[in-house]
């Protein structure tokens, strides 16, 4: 029986939802933004699995609300990526800094 | 021995997850977020989430990584070594990120989780959940009916979410085509 305190749980969450935020608000390319919010929404993911572990061993809600997330995760990647191709297709570019102007 | 395996999954989970952030080529960058997502999926493990660990190992590792690599090979010259990979916020930017995990972890210290065990200690401690017999309690097979039972309350969204799944991939193929019809 392993007993690691759900503390450290929300300890490896919170770091890694740091990294993350400081990925997104520092890099250039946007694909790389991107890679940012992905690793904030797996810091997210473990804080609602160790949260509802912690409430009942047995419960599936922690498990449902995850599911979900991914879910939304992946259709926002697709997306994403979709929208960063347009744009380096129209502006030979793919710098969010630079890519300022809604059109030309 | 379980509890040493834990602290070096978060240590490869924290290492990569930097590399990830810091690296100058994307592609190594995309490799190193792969490692981290193979390691939430260790924590997921220890969480008594099977089917979530090998859900994050299929969709992460193997689709969002993938698109994310298809991405980068598209958009080429963000690869050459010219240009800076950070912009000019980078002391701003570690300034905020340092503050926001500052005031959670003293949150978290004065919180109530800071003084008690695992889940899996106070479930063991607890005499009427332990007959819940977590060794025949199977995680897949319970989650269907979890999902779309209409009592259990998660029908409506579940639905929902297949909806904008959908609908997001038809709209990542239509913002993606070359010619805007």
């Amino acid at each position: 029986m392993s007993t690691i305190p759900v503390v450290h749980f929300l300890y490896l969450a919170i770091i890694l939802f740091g990294i993350g935020l400081f990925g997104v608000l520092v890099r250039k390319n946007a694909i790389s933004v991107l890679m940012g919010v992905e690793l904030m929404l797996n810091a997210v993911n473990i804080n609602y699995l160790a949260f509802a572990k912690y409430w009942n061993w047995n419960s599936l809600t922690g498990t449902v609300f995850v599911v979900f997330v991914i879910t939304i995760a992946a259709a926002e990647a697709a997306v994403a990526l979709a929208i960063v191709i347009s744009i380096y297709r129209q502006f030979k570019n793919a710098n969010v800094d630079e890519v300022h102007y809604l059109s030309q | 021995m379980a509890n040493v395996l834990f602290y070096l999954i978060a240590g490869v989970i924290i290492g990569s997850a930097f590399l990830a952030i810091t690296l100058r080529n994307l592609f190594h960058c995309a490799l190193f977020l792969a490692l981290t997502m193979f390691g939430v999926s260790g924590i997921f493990l220890y969480l008594n989430s099977e089917f979530l660990a090998a859900v994050q190992v299929l969709i992460y590792v193997g689709a969002v990584t993938v698109l994310i690599i298809f991405g980068i090979m598209l958009t080429r010259n963000v690869m050459d070594e010219k240009t800076r990979v950070m912009n000019g916020q980078v002391f701003l930017a570690l300034v905020v990120a340092a503050a926001m995990m500052a005031i959670s972890f003293a949150a978290m210290n004065k919180s109530v989780f800071k003084t008690n065990d695992h889940p899996m200690a106070a479930v063991s401690a607890s005499p009427d959940q332990s007959q819940a017999s977590p060794s025949t309690h199977t995680d897949v097979y319970s989650l269907g009916p979890e999902l779309i039972r209409p009592e259990k309350g998660f029908a409506f969204a579940f639905e929902f979410v297949s909806i904008l799944l959908l609908s997001a991939l038809v709209g990542a193929i239509v913002i993606a085509r070359k010619d805007p019809a």
